[in-house]
């Protein structure tokens, strides 16, 4: 056979926005029938992934385990051959696609914003070194891929429709990880998903003590604060402040990113903000190419400036 | 126990990175390299597990700038480090390959990487080391505590939202986050360790790392392609006034 | 002492010690603050020497046979008439101390509440040692003035060698002839049974400063001000415990008389934070005496952590010098600080914000965390000459704040036009420039500081050039006080000297001079490290401005906080008010509506204060260069 496999991610019994991004890239690409790979109950929701053509149930446990999901997948790409694996450039993704290219001796291309079938294989482009760096790449066929979130247009993928579910006869998990519990966010004093203005600080802010002035900015453009990793990392906000991947994805009216590069991680969690504008004092920063509107310039000197005005 | 941490230069980012005449690969003439940030997450993560009694063995390959980065590791704290040497510098899948022949004849409890870096195009050490290895594997891990025989260990997803896993050891772990900034290394103290420790040498075969794409071209993205750039902070706040939230 | 470390003080000892005591006879030590204080002082200070003399001749008086036969004539008179007035002297600054002590009980005498003190001194130990150590001299030079004036009683009449004594005279007249003998011997035993009594009290004493203080004074440090020791022990560097201190720093504590005028000048105390130099000199001094049996063993290893000084105050100290150059008996608590940081950087303990700074510092060069390609970015526009490429006769050191900091390059880009339009061969090194590591060193990155200036010092062996010069103090301290000791001997020059050389050989015209008053703030390591005073207030009265001194000015400047890598840690939470902001209310209460600055920092520490004190309005903070680029009549080129 040939063709995509998908791996379909899911949390808490809802596919990922990253499945249908992947679904929409398999369709575009011409390269074949795309079968979808779920896990758990998962496919019974199978409806919902109307564009692929069929839908692999490789069973497993509901809550996601990375050992017997990895092992899932590879054993679907046993029974079925794909040309190309599309998996997230997720948490999960990172667990599965590894071990996965292992098992086959299939070559791996992480960090993709674009696939493109070519003759005998795949061209791939990858955003690397924290996104200041486009790196395109030619693959032979099979292979796999890590798509970054947010590289692809989910709608597209959003198909209803019923395909085909093959069960899928996958070998005992080995049990050497095994899931215990969900941890759920503290609740933070703010849901910054629902804020309609953020002013976001990174690691450009230098030192603590700066916080404060941001704060004060954010006080006055009746904002709420959030910021990147490193800034949670470094201890000086809560985790429920964290834009990003790992962080929260949010959608703003505005979003005002100050020092933040914008590492794709970041922009992961922010790109869909209706007007976002960014303040950094390196002019080749990458939070320019998703911001609309840019400031090279001091943080500290701008927010001063706009702290005094506004009061 | 025993805890092996890995270690690995990558290029600087407050440096310009440029591409070179071939534009296929980095300018390495003005590139500066450091310390992988995930890595040093991860030894610190090794450095608050490990006790009195446990040894913490920092291992890197071989390469410009990297007996530094282990004597900055003994600085810190870990007991010993080991240089790979014989092997070409490549990507990630040649890196994991190199360090499961390292790895082999050792008996690591745990293993730790940072969970990515800013240039493993091929796809994740972590993951990649533990395929070649048959031993489990979790990334994005934020935090690990030792039991009987395994560890549990969080994962972080999106949303803030973390998983808990037990997992059986020896296993391999990708680090995203230790439970405390990633401690400082005095200079002082690194030249002490240049002067007074050595790093052990370990040859490893050259390898292959399998099956592999190749890079076609190298280019920054198109900068501000959509931002429009402003003057100064008055047209930022005009702007934000026409957004109606000055 | 002895379980202190080694340092080398004995040479030239003849001249250390005759200098010394010159200058105690004169009272120099005391002279840079409270003078009402030093009158009194001198009081007691010249009365209590007389007084070893006195004691002697009184002793002889009971002992010898027929003294009176031998003590008398023109010299016995003399010595009766000093003795007596000098009683008169020490009893009234004694009193003047007692009062000041227990009755005015002046603020700069308290510690902040914060401070670390050792349980001895928390007790009020101070304090009851002040009171027995000024009854003693009370009761001591008391009695004996008495007992002058019972002798004339005795002797039946008024002595007009002892005019005080007679003044008392009358008290006694009626007094029985043996009560009298009884009383006169009373008052002997009381005056010199006192000392025999208060012998073993002695040492462990704040009166003991009178035997230690000139012994410190000439074992004094005499490297640069500006150089600090090198470590002693690579392995182990600086110290916690008083056993790995140098010993005169071990001495200090003893000379110590506890008069805090340190904890006065400290910016860090003024603030609000945990540091007191001179509780740190009490704690270690109760400390000794708690453990005097054992400081030999396993007290001077104790940390001094656990009872001298706590890590707060330790990483609130801005090396600013004022509390080593205040010590009337020459202690230097500031470097036992910058020993304990150098034992803690070492062991990793620091904030964590100076942890990101320093390695910064280690991988960039700067403490921006910036690429070091961009130090050069402000020289845009305004070809500038790369040091590294041809011959130059200045080699400009620019330094990270005048790189890198936001509120200082247009100043930088100043002083390039103005060395450009005086005609001055200049050049910079660019990106081959790494911070100078001044404030690497004191905050105790020995290591680094070394790695920074061998890279400064290998980079500068290959340019040519006849000087080095910059504008930040800290730069200029380092090249010019600590280089050398790592092999980087230079002729390095600070910009304000420059300009008056500049301006009084002609090269600089000053055809546009400005009009009214300001004010100018001395760096600390430029003033009191370097000694330059002059330099920079000659610039500023050339260019037209009448100069207002604020009262804190020249070796008592004040800092601005920023010093000794402050700049780079966050504000203790305990500070009441930034030593900044104070001294922008200092300029204004002298109405000064220009403050003037010659060092980066500075101009970052001060152009932020004037808006957090909301005095922007009032007070505008400017750069020396300022001054001389418009009197220049300098058009700038838009960067």
């Amino acid at each position: 056979m040939s063709g995509v496999l998908v791996v379909c991610e899911h949390l808490s019994g809802e596919f990922a926005d990253i499945t249908f991004e992947l679904l929409a890239l398999a369709n575009s690409l011409g390269a074949g029938d795309v079968s979808a790979v779920t896990f758990g109950s998962m496919a019974g929701k199978a409806s919902e992934l109307g564009s692929a053509a069929c839908v692999i149930d490789a069973g497993c446990e509901d809550e996601y385990n990375p050992e017997s999901y990895a092992a899932a997948v590879s054993t679907a790409v046993d029974a079925h051959s794909p040309d190309l694996i599309l998996i997230g450039s997720t948490s999960m993704g990172m667990d599965i696609a590894a071990p996965v290219a292992a098992a086959h001796g299939l070559p791996l291309v992480a960090y993709c914003t674009t696939v493109e079938a070519t003759n005998g294989g795949f061209a791939c482009s990858s955003s690397l070194y924290g996104g200041k760096l486009g790196v395109s790449s030619q693959v032979s066929s099979p292979a796999v891929a890590m798509v970054l979130p947010g590289s692809c247009d989910g709608d597209a993928g959003r198909v209803a429709g019923s395909p085909a579910v093959n069960e899928l006869a996958i070998p005992e998990s080995a049990g050497k990880v095994r899931f215990n519990r969900l941890i759920e966010p503290e609740a933070g004093d703010v849901d910054i998903t629902q804020s309609g203005v953020l002013v976001a600080i990174g690691r450009g802010i230098g030192s603590k003590d700066d916080i404060e002035l941001v704060a004060e900015l954010a006080e006055l453009l009746d904002a709420d604060l959030a910021c990147s990793r490193p800034i949670v990392d470094a201890g000086w906000m809560e985790k429920s402040r964290q834009v990003g991947k790992s962080g929260f994805k949010v959608k703003p009216r505005v979003y005002i990113a100050l020092g933040i590069s914008g590492a794709p991680e970041h922009i992961e969690g922010m790109k869909n903000s209706a007007t976002i504008i960014a303040i950094n004092s390196d002019e080749d920063a990458p939070i320019f190419d998703v911001a609309h509107y840019g400031l090279t310039e001091d943080l500290f000197d701008v927010c001063e400036e706009l702290v005094e005005e506004l009061e | 126990m025993k805890i092996a941490v890995l270690l690995k230069m990558v290029p600087d980012l407050v440096e310009e990175l440029e591409v070179d005449s071939t534009g296929k690969a980095l300018d390495t003439e003005e590139l500066k390299f450091k310390l992988n940030e995930f890595d040093d997450h991860a030894l610190e993560e090794a450095l608050l597990l490990g006790g009195e009694e446990d040894e913490v063995v920092a291992l890197a390959l071989e390469g410009e700038g990297n007996e530094k980065l282990l004597f900055t590791a003994l600085a810190k704290g870990a007991s010993r480090a080991v240089q790979l040497t014989g092997v070409q510098p490549g990507g990630s899948g040649e890196q994991a390959t190199a360090f499961a022949a390292a790895l082999a004849e050792s008996s690591f409890d745990l293993i730790l990487t940072g969970v990515q870096s800013v240039d493993d195009r091929e796809g994740q050490l972590g993951p990649l080391l533990a395929a070649r290895m048959g031993l489990p594997c979790v990334s994005v891990v934020t935090g690990v505590s030792v039991t009987d025989g395994g560890a549990t260990v969080n994962k972080e997803y999106s949303g803030g939202v973390m998983a808990e896993f037990e997992v059986t050891l020896p296993a391999v772990l990708g680090i995203q986050s230790a439970q405390q900034p990633p401690r400082y290394a005095p200079v002082s103290k690194v030249r002490q360790m240049q002067q007074t420790a050595t790093i052990e040498s370990l040859t490893v075969g050259g390898a292959g790392g399998g099956a592999e794409s190749e890079v076609t071209a190298m280019a920054p993205p198109e900068v501000g392609a959509s931002a429009k750039m402003l003057d100064d902070a008055a047209a930022l706040l005009e702007v934000l006034r026409g957004e109606g939230v000055a | 002492m002895r379980q202190g470390q080694p340092a080398d003080r004995s040479d030239k000892l003849p001249t250390r010690f005759a200098r010394a005591l010159l200058e105690v006879a004169m009272q120099k030590p005391l002279a840079s603050a409270r003078p009402l204080v030093n009158i009194f002082h001198t009081f007691i200070f010249f009365g209590f020497s007389f007084y070893l003399l006195v004691n002697v001749v009184d002793v002889l008086e009971a002992f010898v046979p027929n003294w009176e036969t031998i003590w008398q004539g023109p010299l016995a008179d003399g010595f009766n008439l000093l003795a007596d007035l000098f009683s008169v002297f020490v009893l009234v600054g004694m009193l003047f101390f007692l009062h000041r002590r227990f009755i005015t009980k002046p603020k700069v005498l308290e510690f902040n509440s914060n401070v670390l003190l050792h349980p001895g001194v928390a007790a009020g130990g101070v304090r009851r040692d002040s009171l027995i150590v000024g009854g003693f001299i009370l009761l001591h030079v008391g009695s004996r003035w008495v007992g002058s004036a019972l002798q004339l009683a005795e002797a039946g009449g008024p002595d007009p060698w002892l005019p005080t004594a007679s003044i008392l005279l009358p008290l006694f007249t009626e007094m029985e002839p043996g009560l009298l003998e009884q009383t006169i011997r009373a008052t002997w035993w009381l005056a010199l049974g006192l000392i025999l009594l208060f012998i073993p009290y002695f040492p462990r004493s704040k009166h003991i400063h009178l035997m230690v203080a000139p012994v410190n004074l000439a074992l004094r440090r005499e490297t640069p001000r500006g150089a600090l020791d090198a470590v002693q022990d690579p392995a182990q560097p600086g110290s916690t415990t008083l056993a790995g201190l140098p010993w005169p720093q071990v001495l200090d504590a003893f000379a110590c008389i506890m008069c805090t005028r340190c904890h006065e000048v400290c910016p860090a105390h003024e603030s609000g934070t945990p540091l007191s130099p001179s509780a740190l000199e009490i704690n270690k001094r109760y400390h000794i005496n708690a453990h005097a049996t054992e400081v030999a063993a396993s007290g001077a290893r104790q940390n001094m952590l656990e009872y001298a000084i706590s890590p707060d105050a330790v990483w609130s100290c801005t090396a600013c010098y004022a509390c080593v150059q205040i010590c009337p008996v020459g202690n230097e608590p500031m470097h036992d600080i910058l020993e304990l940081r150098r034992s803690l950087v070492f062991d990793g303990k620091m904030p964590d914000e100076l942890g990101e700074v320093l390695r910064s510092l280690d991988e960039q060069g700067n403490s921006f965390g910036e690429s070091n390609r961009r130090r050069s970015k402000w020289t845009r526009k305004l070809n500038i000459k790369d040091a590294r490429k041809e011959a130059v006769d200045l080699l400009w050191f620019v330094g990270d704040f005048a790189s890198f900091n936001q509120s200082c390059t247009a100043t930088t880009r100043k002083v390039a036009e103005v060395l450009t339009a005086a005609g001055v061969d200049f050049g910079v090194i660019r990106k081959g420039e790494r911070s100078a590591g001044n404030d690497v060193r004191r905050v105790g990155e020995e290591g680094l500081f070394e790695s920074l200036a061998e890279q400064n010092i290998e980079l500068l062996e290959k340019c040519e050039f006849d000087r080095i010069m910059t504008t930040d103090p800290h730069t200029y301290n380092a090249l010019k006080n600590e280089y050398p000791a790592l092999g980087g001997e230079y002729e390095v020059v600070h910009y304000s000297t420059l300009l008056v050389e500049l301006i009084e050989g002609g090269a600089i015209q000053l055809e546009q001079p400005l009009a009214g008053n300001a004010t100018f703030h001395d760096p600390c390591y430029l003033g009191r490290y370097n000694g330059i005073y002059d330099a920079p207030r000659e610039v500023i009265e050339r260019c037209g401005l009448a100069l207002v001194e604020m009262p804190r000015n020249r070796e008592n400047s004040f800092c601005c906080g920023a010093g000794g890598g402050q700049i780079w840690l966050n504000d203790h939470d305990d500070m009441t008010q930034r030593p900044s902001e104070m001294r922008i209310e200092e300029a204004l209460s002298v109405g000064v509506s220009r403050f003037l600055v010659a060092c980066p920092k500075d101009m970052t520490m001060y152009s932020d204060a004037a808006k957090t004190s909301g005095h922007e309005e009032e007070i505008v903070v400017e750069d020396i260069i300022d001054l001389v680029h418009s009197a220049m009549g300098i058009e700038g080129v838009a960067a």
